[in-house]
């Protein structure tokens, strides 16, 4: 029988990554099985990405059409660099990652881990985004062989290609990292260091763009476009350029750069997998918790939250009040709204006010204006509301205790609203009091805050909607940003919807900021609070009669299929 | 009233999933004041049967009655006689078991002063006592079970409906699940729980369905299904399984 055991041993065949790339298709396909909606955002997501691609493309190709030899490296060094930035961070703040090969399954298999991440990293490579960008991107290949001929295109090629896997591996590498960061359960030292690494990434860029444009000197702009692409953001898009340039010497070093890069980010991405393999067969040593004390429902509460109703609006939101911080993927949405929400706005209202400077009526230069104040208002609170466009996603199948005990819909919307409230509200204080003392501005705190709290407000009447009605599952594992194969379509598709409903139903905050003058900076806390509350309970009341009649089918969306 | 009506009547469920009918006409009298087991292979539509029956999933056709009150027309009257514990749904696994508790009662809209007690209880009698601050997460799957067994029997339902309440518990909190099933039948309540293990529902049962292929192929009491043979000779005979002839799987002997 011995025979039989070496026998097998020796017919082991190497796994190579194009078994990982036949699995991701084949569980892909059988995902779509039956579910034709879900082949109908497929095709809705790939038609939006063919059309940005094609998009991309012609802007990319334009300096080559156009024999615009001057644009050439900035396009590719600034597009491209973007592109890389987008890829860094957009997973974090929006999108997830599509986790369709959960690593954590493959744990058992006698792989190395070499084959394991070239093969991931192969199998991630088949999706809709990285084949958008391959083709938006191949427009610089047709810029430069327009530029250098043939041997130029064909650098340019192997550039491209580069930097598409320079993309792919960042996106898994960041999110795999602080996916990792996450779940060690030191949240305060990650959103330093967050923080630092938002500051870092965006400062910079915020720099050299302020500069670029208030000089608007061409050659000022082409020298930061070579700086950029010495850099890995920008290596492998401007090789190609280069020898169509006559720098031909630089394209090897700058393919270099690149393959380093992405060697290197699959090292870091190597190492944080391992921990995610490991972690999701023990998620280590439960903390140690203080003895109990008190009774039961006494525990339940927040000491915090101690006036809340014992009655099923104070349990419901007192539990989510637990759940935003004690679930990592709810953290994880809090913590990037903190960053972002405090970040974008004073970048925005900082530099930019350059660029639309005079339209505000009465802005200075190197200050912002209310109207720019009112929109940076306008994105974080739309940010901070659709968070919860999946709210019912995140508890998955435990809403089975929610249809058993019969809750009714309008209070469980409300106490969604109310506890997720009780973190953005202190945000929302934050941000406007930040935010008018870096501008200089302690009057605009009122406007600010009023902007805020109305997009705010109408968000979440949006968004409570679309969690009753587009509700999808999370896959139930340690990573935050895993997604199920199609949601991502489908998430980035709905977010944007709802992104723009809410931003469309706030924008008379905007008008009348542009419209009322100096009256508007005292009407607009308490006109926007209120247009906020109200539009928060009317949605609340309409969509908890949905809610009632559908608790059912809710449940059984978004309960993980397994 | 609800007296003289069957604690759980189900007529005609049925329930499709694509194009595979997973429940194909089920019908079912419990009598109030029985413990009554749902048997099955895996996939024979036990969850999905008592998940139509408690109102976690819509039926496709048939109706269900909870002592009387219609599950899919009034749901709120039935939701308050019924306490569940479904199978494979995970609880709000990040509060500890005390808080779980504390949630559960307050979401069925009980006085706070009455979940404080009964939950310090349950707790103590389930031997949960111990566990804690420590979260539902990290609990073993026996604990899950029992903290599960608790969030349904808190608001003292008429009608206890369990998913599989043995599966991967260990035989000490099984012999306490057991105990305290049997001294809540013995009080008035009725249990309807489904399993394959044969020897529990021997042990347990007065009354017995054996489910297969989404319909009902043998119901009654325990001694009349069955007869003078051993339930584990019916239940194969009835499901038709098949046994290894000792040919296949040569390889697997050293």
């Amino acid at each position: 029988m011995a025979v039989a055991v070496t026998g097998s041993a020796a017919s082991t065949r190497r796994v190579s990554s194009r078994h990982f790339v036949r699995l991701k298709l084949r569980v892909m396909g059988n995902n779509f099985r039956g579910q034709g909606w879900r082949v109908a955002l497929f095709v809705v997501g790939s038609l939006v990405g063919l059309w940005f691609a094609a998009t991309g493309f012609f802007l990319f190709a334009a300096p080559g059409l156009a024999d615009g030899d001057r644009y050439a490296l900035m396009v590719a060094a600034f597009g491209g660099g973007l592109m890389v930035l987008g890829w860094l961070l957009l997973p974090l703040v929006f999108f997830g990652v599509d986790e369709t090969l959960d690593p954590a399954r493959f744990a058992l298999l006698p792989l190395s881990r070499r084959t394991l991440v070239t093969g991931l990293f192969a199998a991630a490579l088949v999706s809709v985004p990285a084949v958008a960008v391959l083709l938006a991107l191949s427009g610089l290949v047709v810029t430069a062989g327009a530029l250098g001929g043939w041997s130029a295109a064909l650098v340019q090629a192997v550039g491209v290609v580069a930097g598409l896997l320079l993309c792919v591996a960042a996106a898994r590498a960041v999110t795999s990292a602080f996916a990792t960061m996450l779940r060690s359960r030191r949240v305060r030292d990650l959103a330093a260091v967050l923080l630092a690494v938002a500051a870092a990434l965006i400062g910079p860029l915020q720099l050299a763009a302020t500069a670029a444009l208030r000089d608007a000197d061409w050659d000022q702009f082409t020298s930061v476009a070579t700086v950029v692409g010495w850099t890995p953001f920008g290596a492998p898009w401007t090789a190609g350029i280069d020898v169509a340039q006559g720098r031909v010497w630089a394209a090897p070093v700058k393919l270099l750069i690149t393959a380093l890069a992405v060697v290197a980010l699959l090292a870091w991405w190597s190492r944080s997998l391992e921990s995610a393999m490991v972690g999701a067969a023990s998620s280590g040593k439960a903390p140690t918790r203080p003895e109990t004390s008190g009774t039961p429902v006494a525990q339940f509460f927040p000491r915090a939250l101690g006036w809340l109703p014992r009655d099923r609006f104070g349990a419901l939101v007192a539990r989510e009040v637990r759940y935003w911080w004690r679930d990592a993927r709810r953290r994880a949405n809090l913590v990037t709204l903190a960053v972002v929400g405090l970040f974008v706005p004073a970048m925005v209202n900082l530099g930019g006010s350059n660029v639309v400077d005079g339209t505000g009526g009465f802005g200075t230069p190197d200050t912002s204006s209310p109207v720019l104040v009112s929109l940076s208002m306008l994105f974080v609170g739309v940010l901070a509301a659709v968070t919860l466009a999946n709210q019912f996603g995140f508890d998955g199948s435990a809403y089975a205790a929610h249809v058993v005990a019969g809750v009714p819909g309008k209070v469980e919307l409300r106490a969604r609203m109310a506890a997720f409230s009780v973190y953005v509200l202190p945000l929302v204080v934050v941000i406007s009091v930040v935010l008018a003392l870096i501008l200089g501005e302690p009057g605009w705190i009122g406007m600010t805050a009023g902007s805020l709290l109305a997009t705010y407000g109408v968000g979440l009447a949006v968004n409570t909607f679309l969690s009753v009605l587009g509700a999808y599952s999370l896959p139930e594992t340690s990573n935050p940003f895993a997604l199920n194969t199609g949601a991502g379509v489908a998430r980035s598709f709905l977010t944007l919807l709802s992104m723009l409903a809410s931003a469309a139903a706030a924008v008379p905050m905007v008008v009348a900021a542009a419209l009322l003058g100096d009256v508007w900076l005292w009407l607009a806390l308490p006109v926007g609070a209120a247009y906020g509350l109200g539009a928060a309970l009317l949605g609340a009341y309409l969509a908890g009669d949905v809610l009632d009649r559908r608790q059912p089918e809710l449940l059984a969306i978004v309960t993980p299929r397994r | 009233m609800t007296g003289e009506h069957p604690a759980l009547t189900l007529r005609a469920l049925v329930k499709r999933f694509d194009d595979k009918v997973a429940v194909a006409g089920v019908d079912l009298d419990v009598p109030a004041g029985s413990f009554y087991g749902l048997l099955g292979p895996n996939g024979a539509g036990k969850t999905t049967t008592l998940s139509m029956a408690v109102g976690l999933l819509r039926p496709d056709a048939g109706r269900a009655w909870v002592l009387g009150q219609d599950v899919w027309a009034d749901p709120v009257r039935a939701k308050q006689l019924l306490g569940v514990m479904p199978d494979g749904v995970r609880l709000f696994d990040r509060l500890s078991g005390a808080e779980l508790l504390a949630y559960h009662g307050l979401l069925r809209g009980m006085d706070p002063a009455v979940v404080d007690q009964r939950a310090a209880e349950l707790l103590d009698v389930l031997a949960l006592g111990d566990a804690g601050r420590t979260l539902v997460v990290d609990y073993s799957a026996g604990m899950k079970k029992k903290i599960g067994l608790a969030c349904a029997l808190l608001h003292g339902p008429r009608l206890l409906v369990l998913d599989e309440p043995f599966e991967a518990v260990d035989p000490v909190s099984a012999a306490l699940i057991r105990d305290i099933l049997r001294r809540y039948v013995a009080g008035g309540g009725t249990v309807v729980f489904s399993s394959h293990v044969m020897e529990v529902v021997e042990r347990l049962c007065s009354h017995v369905a054996i489910l297969a292929a989404g319909t009902i192929k043998r119901v009654g009491t325990l001694a009349e299904v069955r007869g003078d043979r051993s339930l584990e000779q019916v239940f194969v005979e009835v499901v038709g399984g098949r046994t290894a002839t000792g040919e296949e799987l040569a390889w697997l002997s050293q």
